[in-house]
């Protein structure tokens, strides 16, 4: 690979995880982490005042996350292609990982409001999946790019 | 991506109308987010300090912070897409030579250095609102610049 490329990957490393970190950011201030935050946030909460999600209220936001997570996750991972752990295992793994927990992501909220409210776990373990796999990519590329040894 | 593939995208027929079409728009992307920015943000400290915290005297109220992190998380979003693929395209139409690393370094960086600042605005000090006009206008001329010579260098060279 070409040192400016090389560079560039860097940077734009450092933008993802930029980005990550304003998603946790909003995550946190919007919904909360803890079950019960969530499981308001989108049933509703008559002490809070706040109205249960609608589908297509959830389905307003999920669509330019549909393409965003697609986008960020193919952008990151065809980076692993340059690198040494191209043919690794783990990288299968990573690839799968990042594409399932992104789709959970996006569309539990769907499941928590009209199967069960038990989805509200998977709403979680996925988002936290997801923020978890990219900065693994990253560091992979991070360790390639600058030919640290494991 | 194929024209990382392609051996000259200058008489590649396909890629180049392909490559074309795109820095016309990147063109476009970047004038018209200052316009937008000027109206609705501002561009300038007065106007942005206005709008990240609002006035008092002319009864403006500020961004609240769940406001605040989405319009932050979507110019992230935004900005590290069209830097990346404007400088791909630059570094690859310009050979990779040292002034091209230069311009596409300068241009990142200080993309990443504007939303970093604004987010340091909203929470620490209203004087980083200095260092993130500087830094957007910085990127903006520099991610202008690097198209237009994509544009000379696939049309010209």
């Amino acid at each position: 690979m070409h040192k400016a490329y090389k560079i560039s990957i860097l940077i734009f490393a450092l933008f993802t995880l930029l980005l990550l970190l304003s998603g946790y950011m909003i995550f946190e201030l919007k919904i909360g982490f803890e079950a019960k935050n969530v499981l308001s946030y989108y049933m509703g909460d008559a002490k809070l005042f706040t109205p249960a999600k609608t589908n297509s209220g959830i389905l307003k936001l999920s669509l330019p996350h549909i393409f965003a997570f697609a986008l960020l996750a193919m952008v990151v991972l065809h980076f692993l292609i340059f690198t040494k752990f191209k043919y690794n295992f783990f990288v299968k793994v990573l690839i799968y990982g990042a594409f399932i927990s992104a789709f959970f992501e996006i569309f539990t909220p769907f499941l928590i409001i009209n199967v069960s409210e038990l989805f509200i776990y998977l709403k979680i373990v996925s988002f936290f999946l997801y923020i978890l796999l990219i900065p693994i990519v990253l560091s992979l590329l991070f360790v390639s790019i600058t030919q640290i040894k494991l | 991506m194929k024209f990382t593939l392609v051996k000259d995208l200058r008489k590649d027929r396909v890629m180049k109308p392909i490559l074309s079409g795109f820095l016309v728009f990147t063109l476009l992307y970047l004038l018209s987010d200052i316009f937008v920015k000027q109206s609705t943000f501002g561009i300038f400290p007065h106007a942005i300090e206005t709008s990240l915290f609002g006035n008092e005297e002319e009864f403006l109220d500020g961004l609240s912070q769940a406001s605040f992190l989405e319009l932050w998380h979507v110019e992230i979003f935004f900005i590290m897409m069209i830097a990346f693929t404007t400088s791909t395209v630059y570094i690859r139409l310009s050979g990779a030579s040292k002034t091209a690393l230069l311009a596409v370094n300068i241009m990142l960086l200080t993309a990443l250095l504007s939303l970093v600042t604004l987010a340091l605005a909203y929470y620490l000090s209203p004087h980083f609102i200095y260092i993130y006009v500087s830094s957007f206008f910085i990127w903006h001329i520099v991610a202008f610049f690097c198209t237009l010579i994509s544009l000379k260098r696939l049309h010209y060279a």
